[in-house]
């Protein structure tokens, strides 16, 4: 789909998402590392847990689809040749270091490129100058705060997550300025903080104290109704599901069903499922129910859950329609039947002759698909090709760019 | 400059989170977006907090307002046959369509992709739903976002090891999943202009999930490891990284200095405690970890949060306050950013909602305007857009079709 669309990625954590994800749609991308190798390549997971510059799980799974070379844009060399190289494309990403400045700001750019420039907090203001990494990003989204539980500290996501969240603005941002030069063939300057990226996970938090309610707290999940707490994750034979009680006219049903079929199964009172579970909230302000029966209810499904397995509670749950599904572990994910058979995943090559399964297809389309062309580039494995075709360079004069440390 | 979606229609037939932010996405960017709703059926964010005042309603909620901002609505019964002409109408009209109905309602209302595409060939339409429309167990599956984090693998990664799995904050792929959505309607609405081509997209949340957990699954499909709980915060790789308690109720503050340059500055300012020289080298750091971290979290542990995170930053220590939704009000980047956007209600009155989260500084975005009650576009969209007579639209609201 974007198949006429080129774009230059200056390698960073935060660029990474957003140039596969234009890869993936299409788009030619070819991201720009400096010649010791991008920041992402030193991101965890590692094949085999053993370091190097080619062994970056994190790097792989966020650039297959992309070409790559090396060029150090900070010298005079590097910044002309870059600025030659920009003039070949429609779209350049980059990050913002620290007080918003970011290499591409010496660099004379077409008036038809689209710059996206991600930045931790905003290039300019306040927090501008705010040293930060993604951790510290994550911990201003809001969603911490509120992950986990009240007696332990706040919990994060064991991956970055703010350089997703951002990559994936990013990625939109940058198509925005796309639509909009297909208009009148004027590119402009887009800017995505990574921090209002990721408050996207915060679920409105932003938005609790101008609505005159008090601040939320972290309950694991669990919901407290009546005195009453209620999980959302119970254990079960061999893992543990997520079961969601719902009331009101749309989710109580699935509770009403939820409570017969824990009742059919002898794991709960036949009293309790009998309960009108829609109507249970205001059934409750009228004294026609009780938080006892809600804590019977409860049980019932601890109960239920033990004696099944995640599998057998998956499939039962899509039989009844339940708000319920099993907590899939990445072995889990690898293997699920509708994951496979929807056409989730494709081949992408990790390592000589080794090859994953790659959850590639984000979105399936009626006149598109998504394929892993191409697996991640090793360091500077397309410099030679790109410098000679796009910019004419002679072989000798590549040579001499890499014996002067440039590429 | 007008906005980048400047003229571009959007008809939004879907409801809770994913395809209505997904609308707000577009709606962000200056497209026309109405949004389909039944007063008989209304979408059940509006039964989802923050209330304003705490006293709930459906035209109170102000998650309804950050997801379905600047939008206009209608209010009509889809499932009358009347309904059914208005939503076709309304799709002869539309450049995008978004649903996110169970898989296969759309379809036995004669709504779906092949009905809406034989009329309108250059409709781009995305469809959400947990698992997509195909696959086994597809047809049929409804589901929310807490279920599509639990099956993206993320819900069993969070948590504590001697705990049942926490899983993330609130149904989380609703958060994710939009970004696909509209990168993918935004690279069919530039690949629409050269080709002429429209496009049916079709994405499931589960899978959007794993999109933002692709390292832990690289991890299993590559080494082999299945990544486990690890309940504190920071990663084994970094020291110091991680939370460290300040003065006041659940006050946390995020430190990651790990990088060598970060640590000395650290070390230079909270002085002797740090000066011992097993902390000299990233071995002995790693090695020391827990005293280390110890006597940061000493260091923090009577300190205001806000005055430790000047302190920090002062230094150049990458640091933030771990922040709650108090914080927000007051936090001067977002209010520099203006981000946080008042917005008034008729019948409630003021509160704030979120604004974008980016900007293009040539053709800047709309004004973040307040979501729509239920139907308060109906007439005005009915007698513009679809040209209907003031009659038509009074015999239409007297059969109760338009509520």
């Amino acid at each position: 789909m974007l198949d006429d669309v080129r774009v230059l990625e200056v390698s960073a954590p935060e660029t990474m998402l957003a140039g596969r994800i234009l890869a993936d749609l299409g788009a030619d991308v070819v991201v720009v590392e400096p010649a010791a190798g991008s920041p992402g390549r030193r991101l965890a997971p590692f094949l085999d847990d053993k370091p190097g510059l080619e062994r970056s799980l994190t790097w792989q799974a966020l650039n297959y689809n992309k070409r790559g070379i090396t060029l150090e844009l900070s010298t005079p060399d590097g910044k002309a040749l870059m600025r030659d190289l920009a003039t070949k494309f429609d779209v350049v990403i980059e990050t913002a270091a620290e007080g918003g400045r970011s290499v591409l700001d010496t660099i004379e750019l077409l008036p038809r490129v689209i710059r996206c420039t991600i930045a931790p907090f905003s290039r300019t203001g306040p927090k501008s100058g705010y040293a930060a990494t993604d951790f510290t990003v994550m911990a201003a989204s809001g969603a911490p705060a509120m992950t986990g539980d009240l007696d332990r500290p706040p919990l994060f996501f064991p991956v970055p997550q703010a350089m997703m969240e951002a990559g994936a603005d990013a990625a939109i941002a940058t198509l925005a300025g796309l639509i909009a030069r297909d208009r009148d063939g004027l590119g402009q300057r887009a800017e995505v903080s990574a921090r209002i990226a990721a408050m996207m996970g915060s679920f409105g938090q932003a938005i609790v104290p101008g609505s005159g309610n008090p601040e939320g707290k972290r309950t694991q999940g669990a919901m407290t109704i009546a005195g009453v707490q209620v999980p959302s994750v119970y254990n079960c034979a061999d893992g543990f599901t997520l079961i969601t009680i719902g009331f009101g006219p749309v989710f109580g049903q699935m509770t009403q069903r939820l409570a017969k079929w824990a009742a059919d199964e002898g794991c709960m009172d036949q009293r309790i499922a009998d309960i009108s579970w829609p109507s249970f909230i205001s059934d409750l302000s009228a004294r026609k129910t009780s938080p006892s029966d809600l804590q019977a209810l409860v049980d019932g499904l601890k109960s239920l859950a033990r004696s099944k397995t995640k599998a057998e509670l998956a499939e039962s749950s899509r039989r009844l329609g339940l708000l319920s599904s099993p907590v899939m572990n990445m072995k889990d994910v690898a293997e699920y039947v509708q994951y496979r058979e929807r056409g989730l995943f494709a081949r992408v090559n990790v390592d000589a002759g080794r090859e994953i399964d790659a959850p590639a297809r984000f979105a399936q389309f009626s006149n598109y698909s998504i394929e892993i062309k191409r697996p991640a580039p090793k360091l500077s494995e397309h410099s030679a090709e790109i410098f000679e075709a796009e910019l004419g360079l002679s072989k000798t004069e590549i040579q001499a760019l890499f014996v002067a440390g440039e590429i | 400059m007008a906005p980048p979606l400047d003229g571009v229609h959007v008809l939004d037939l879907s409801w809770v989170m994913v395809g209505p932010a997904s609308g707000r996405y577009l709606a962000d960017l200056g497209a026309d977006v109405i949004k389909v709703e039944s007063s008989k059926r209304i979408d059940p964010v509006r039964t989802l907090g923050p209330f304003k005042d705490g006293k709930t309603g459906p035209e109170r909620s102000l998650s309804y307002h950050n997801l379905n901002a600047g939008k206009r609505c209608v209010a009509i019964d889809i499932r009358a046959p009347e309904g059914r002409e208005i939503v076709l109408r309304l799709a002869d009209w539309a450049d995008v369509v978004l649903e996110s109905f169970t898989p296969g309602v759309l379809e036995t209302l004669h709504l779906g992709y092949s009905d809406l595409s034989r009329r309108n060939e250059r409709i781009i339409m995305a469809s959400t739903s947990l698992f997509g429309q195909t696959g086994p167990y597809a047809q049929g599956t409804s589901g929310v976002g807490t279920m599509g984090a639990a099956m993206s693998g993320a819900t069993y990664q969070i948590g504590w090891p001697d705990r049942e799995p926490a899983g993330p904050f609130g149904p989380w792929t609703d958060a994710v999943t939009p970004r696909f959505i509209v990168a993918s309607i935004l690279a069919a609405l530039h690949r629409r202009l050269r080709t002429g081509m429209g496009s049916y997209i079709d994405a499931a949340q589960a899978e959007a999930g794993i999109q933002f957990m692709m390292p832990s699954y690289y991890e299993y499909a590559a080494n082999g490891t299945i990544p486990e709980r690890r309940g504190v915060a920071g990663s084994p790789l970094h020291v110091p990284q991680g939370l460290f308690r300040c003065a006041g109720e659940d006050r946390w503050m995020a430190i990651d200095a790990s990088d060598p340059t970060d640590w000395h500055a650290l070390r230079g300012l909270i002085g002797d405690q740090l000066r011992d020289a097993k902390f000299d080298t990233i071995v002995g750091r790693l090695r020391n970890r827990a005293e280390l971290e110890a006597t940061i979290a000493s260091w923090t542990r009577e300190q205001e949060p806000d005055a430790i995170e000047h302190r920090l930053q002062a230094a150049g220590v990458p640091a933030h306050i771990v922040s709650r939704s108090g914080d927000f009000a007051r936090d001067v980047h977002l209010c520099e950013a203006g981000h946080l956007n008042k917005m008034i209600d008729p019948v409630f009155g003021e509160a704030e909602i979120e604004g974008p989260r980016f900007s293009l500084d040539r053709t800047s975005l709309p004004p973040t305007r307040r979501g729509p009650r239920i139907g308060e576009h109906t007439k005005e969209v009915l007698a513009t857009v679809l040209g209907m007579s003031e009659l038509e639209i009074a015999q239409l609201s007297e059969a109760g079709l338009l509520a």
